[in-house]
C-alpha cells in the first residue's frame, strides 16, 4: 500500500464534525467549543457537515468536543484542528507577524482559562444549574440507573478539576466578575475594529464568537451571565457580524 | 489357631469397631460361618433403624436429612452399602464437607431389633473461610488475584466467593452468592456482582462491564435449565488510536438489561475429550423489555455428537458439531458490537485468525448478526502408541474439517433470503494435528490447517502450524 501523507490530501467533501445532540443533550461549554470550530472552518472556507451523536464525547480521541473526521483522520479541539488545517495549507493567521501571533495566542489562552472555565463552573459547580439543567441534559440519552451514574460521575470529575485549578473556593459572583473582566479585556482589544486583527478574522475571532454567541443565546437558570456580556456593545455587534457573514444560511 | 486367623482377618464391616475375638466364635467351624455370611449379605432382611451424622458444626441438620433419607429404605445389606455409598457422594457434592466416612453397625440400645442396623456418617466440615492469592502474568499485563471463599455460610450449603484482580492495566472483581434448595441441590440460585474488563485486539476494542445478575438453575427431566436476569453497564472504547472509525463510533456507555433462558441436554462422558454421548443446548436472550438501552432478541444453539468405534485394535472417536445463532435488533436500534457474534480461530473454524471472519472495517472485525459453524473430527490414538498406558494416553491424533459463515442479515427479507445469505461465501478448512488433554479444564492443540473459501477481509494463517489453547467449559 502506498502511504499518502495526510497533509498532501485536499480537504474532502465529506468532512464531518461530531457533537452531542443539539436539542436535548449538549451543554453550554461543549456548544461554545463546537461553534468556535464551526466558525473557524467556515472562515477558512472548508465545508464540514455537523453530525450529532449521543456518544460523541466518548468517540473523541481526547474525550473533548468537538472532533472532526476528515479522510481517515480524527482530530479534536480547536488548537489541534487549527494545526491540522494549517498542514493542509489553510490558515487564517498567516498574515500576522510574530508579535501579533503571540498576542493572539495570549488572548486565546485568556478565553480558555477564563470563559471556558467559567462556563464549566456555572454548569457543574453551581448546584441550581447542575440540578436543573446540566445533569438532566447530560444524562438524557441514557436509561436509569446509568443516567444518574454518568451525570454524577461527570459532575464529580469537573468539580475535582475545578478544585485542582483553584476555582473550587470561588463563589458564583466571583465567577461572574471574572467573566466581566475577561469581556472587558476582549472589548478593549477589539475596539471599533471589525475583527481582532483588523480586517481579517483569525482563529481568535472564531473562538471568541463561539463562546460569546453561545452565552448570549443559551438559557440558564439566571440570565446574569448573558447580561454581563451584553454590557459590552462592541462585542455584541462583533457576534452579530460574524453570525451574518458566516452563518447566514443557518439559523442558530 | 487356624480358625482364629481366618476370623480375625475377616473384613466384614458389620463387625465395625469390635476388633476383639470372642472365645465363643472359635467353636463354630468356618464353613458354617461362610454360609451364614453369604446369607447375611444377600438374603437376610435388614432394617435400618438409625442414620446418624456426626461431626456437624455449623451445618444445619435439616439440609442433610434429604441427602441421607434414602438409606432408610434399604432392605438387604448389599442395598444398605449401595445406598450409603450414594448418600456419601450426595453429601460430598454439597461442597461443604472435606471428607465423609460411612460406618455401618448393628443396632444397639433398648429398641434394637435383631436385624437392625445403624448407619453413621462421620463428616469433616470445610473451614469457614478459605483464601487464595495468585499472581498472573500474560497479555502484556501482570496482576495480583486475591480470592476469598466462605463455604456453607449459613449452614445450608450457601457459598459466598469473592475474587479481586489488581493489574497493571485493569482491575476487576467478582462477588458471587450461591444458594441451593435444601434437599434439591440441583435447583439453585446464584447472585453475582462483577466488574470485568476485556481487550479484543481483533476489533481494536476494549470493553469494561459492570454488572449484576441473578441465575436460577433447575433440572426438568433429562434437561437442565437456566433462567437468568442480567443488568450490565457496558463501556466500550478504542484499543488504539489507529482503530477504525466504525469501532470508534461504538465507543461510549450503554446499559443492557436482559432475561435469558438456556436449556441443555448433556449425555457426554466428558466435556473436554468426549468419546460418547451428545450435547444439545439452546440459549435465548431478550434485552430491552426490562429497562436499559440495548434492545434485541438473541438465539443460539449448539449440537455435538460423539461416537466411539473399535477398529484395528485401537479406539476411534468420531465427533460432529454444529452451532449457530442469530441476533435480531428490536425497536429499530442498530445492534451493538458487544452483542454480535464472532467467528474464526481455533475454537470454531481453524486456519482463520481469532474471530477474524466476516464483516470488517479497516482491519477491525465488527462481528455479525447471524452465523453458523460446524466441524467433523476424528480422534485416534497416536501412531505407534508411544507412552501407552501412561503419558501417551493424554494425546490424540486429530483430523478435522471445519466450516462456517458469519454475516449480517437484512431482516426485511424472508427466511429464504436469510438461508441463501448464510449459504454463500462459506469459509472452511481441513487439517490434522495432535491434541493434548490437560486435566478436565483445557486441551492443547497443534494443527496443520489448510483454510479454504477465504473471503476478502478475512484473516487466515496459510498452511502454517498453529498452537492454540482451548478452554472448554
Amino acid at each position: 500500500d502506498l502511504e499518502v501523507e495526510p497533509a498532501a490530501e485536499p480537504w474532502p467533501e465529506n468532512a464531518t464534525l461530531y457533537q452531542p445532540l443539539k436539542e436535548d443533550q449538549i451543554l453550554l461549554s461543549d456548544h461554545a467549543s463546537s461553534l468556535a470550530v464551526q466558525a473557524y472552518l467556515r472562515m477558512c472556507g472548508l465545508p464540514v457537515q455537523v453530525l450529532c451523536r449521543v456518544n460523541s464525547e466518548f468517540m473523541s480521541p481526547s474525550g473533548k468536543i468537538p472532533f472532526i473526521h476528515v479522510g481517515n483522520q480524527v482530530v479534536s479541539e480547536l488548537g489541534p484542528i487549527v494545526q491540522f488545517t494549517k498542514a493542509k495549507g489553510h490558515s487564517l493567521s498567516d498574515g500576522l507577524d510574530d508579535v501579533q501571533r503571540a498576542e493572539m495566542k495570549a488572548y486565546m489562552e485568556l478565553v480558555n482559562n477564563m470563559l471556558l472555565t467559567a462556563e464549566l463552573y456555572i454548569q457543574w459547580c453551581d448546584d441550581a444549574t447542575a440540578a436543573e439543567i446540566s445533569r438532566p441534559r447530560y444524562s438524557s440519552p441514557y436509561s436509569w440507573p446509568l443516567s444518574k451514574i454518568l451525570a454524577y460521575q461527570k459532575q464529580w470529575e469537573v468539580r475535582r478539576k475545578m478544585n485542582a485549578i483553584g476555582w473550587g473556593g470561588k463563589t458564583l459572583q466571583q465567577v461572574y466578575e471574572d467573566v466581566s473582566q475577561c469581556c472587558q479585556a476582549l472589548s478593549q482589544r477589539l475596539g471599533m475594529q471589525p475583527y481582532f486583527f483588523n480586517k481579517q478574522p483569525t482563529e481568535l475571532d472564531a473562538l471568541v464568537f463561539g463562546h460569546l454567541f453561545t452565552i448570549l443565546t443559551t438559557r440558564l437558570t439566571s440570565s446574569e451571565l448573558a447580561e454581563r456580556v451584553k454590557s459590552y456593545s462592541n462585542l455584541l455587534s462583533f457576534c452579530r457580524r460574524i453570525e451574518q457573514t458566516y452563518f447566514e444560511d443557518k439559523s442558530s | 489357631f487356624y480358625f482364629f486367623l481366618v476370623q480375625s482377618l475377616d473384613p466384614l464391616p458389620m463387625h465395625g469397631r469390635d476388633l476383639g475375638v470372642h472365645p465363643d466364635d472359635l467353636i463354630e467351624p468356618p464353613e458354617q460361618e461362610q454360609e451364614s455370611k453369604q446369607e447375611i449379605l444377600e438374603n437376610k432382611d435388614v432394617i435400618v433403624q438409625h442414620v446418624n451424622i456426626e461431626g456437624l458444626g455449623r451445618t444445619k441438620e435439616d439440609l442433610l436429612g434429604y441427602e441421607i433419607s434414602d438409606v432408610f429404605h434399604a432392605k438387604s445389606l448389599i442395598d444398605v452399602m449401595k445406598r450409603a455409598h450414594v448418600a456419601r457422594l450426595r453429601l460430598l457434592r454439597l461442597g461443604i464437607f472435606k471428607d465423609v466416612e460411612v460406618l455401618i453397625d448393628t443396632s444397639e440400645g433398648t429398641d434394637a431389633l435383631p436385624n437392625g442396623l445403624d448407619v453413621t456418617f462421620e463428616v469433616t466440615e470445610i473451614k469457614r473461610l478459605t483464601g487464595s492469592y495468585n499472581t498472573m502474568v500474560g497479555n502484556n499485563e501482570g496482576s495480583m488475584v486475591l480470592g476469598l471463599k466462605l463455604p456453607n455460610m449459613f449452614g445450608r450449603a450457601e457459598k459466598l466467593t469473592f475474587q479481586f484482580s489488581y493489574g497493571t492495566k485493569e482491575t476487576s472483581y467478582g462477588l458471587s452468592f450461591f444458594k441451593p434448595q435444601p434437599g434439591f441441590f440441583e435447583r439453585n440460585l446464584t447472585l453475582n456482582l462483577y466488574k470485568v474488563t476485556g481487550q479484543f485486539p481483533w476489533s481494536s476494542l476494549k470493553e469494561t462491564d459492570r454488572g449484576v445478575s441473578a441465575e436460577l438453575n433447575f433440572p426438568l427431566g433429562v434437561t437442565s435449565h437456566t433462567l437468568k436476569w442480567e443488568g450490565v453497564w457496558r463501556e466500550l472504547g478504542c484499543l488504539a488510536r489507529s482503530a477504525s472509525f466504525a469501532v470508534r463510533e461504538e465507543s461510549g456507555h450503554s446499559l443492557k438489561s436482559a432475561v435469558s433462558h438456556t436449556v441443555s441436554v448433556d449425555s457426554r462422558n466428558s466435556a473436554i475429550f468426549p468419546s460418547r454421548g451428545a450435547l444439545f443446548r439452546i440459549n435465548q436472550e431478550l434485552a430491552g423489555y426490562t429497562g436499559g438501552d440495548a434492545s434485541f432478541l438473541k438465539e443460539d444453539f449448539e449440537l455435538q455428537l460423539n461416537s466411539y468405534h473399535h477398529y484395528c485394535y485401537c479406539g476411534l472417536v468420531l465427533s460432529a458439531s454444529l452451532w449457530g445463532g442469530m441476533l435480531y435488533p428490536i425497536k429499530g436500534q442498530p445492534s451493538c458490537i458487544a452483542d454480535r457474534f464472532y467467528l474464526g480461530g481455533p475454537t470454531s473454524v481453524r486456519g482463520f485468525g481469532m474471530y477474524s471472519i466476516g464483516p470488517q472495517s479497516e482491519g477491525d472485525y465488527l462481528g455479525g448478526e447471524a452465523y453458523w459453524a460446524g466441524g467433523l473430527h476424528l480422534y485416534t490414538p497416536l501412531p505407534f502408541r508411544p507412552g501407552k498406558g501412561g503419558f501417551g494416553d493424554l494425546f490424540r491424533t486429530h483430523f478435522f474439517l471445519n466450516a462456517g459463515n458469519l454475516c449480517n442479515l437484512n431482516y426485511g427479507e424472508g427466511p429464504q433470503a436469510h438461508l441463501q445469505k448464510l449459504a454463500e461465501c462459506i469459509r472452511w478448512s481441513y487439517g490434522a494435528g495432535i491434541v493434548l488433554r490437560l486435566g478436565n479444564i483445557a486441551r492443547l492443540e497443534l494443527n496443520y490447517c489448510v483454510p479454504m473459501g477465504v473471503q476478502s477481509g478475512d484473516r487466515y494463517i496459510l498452511r502454517f502450524t498453529q498452537i492454540c489453547k482451548i478452554s472448554v467449559i
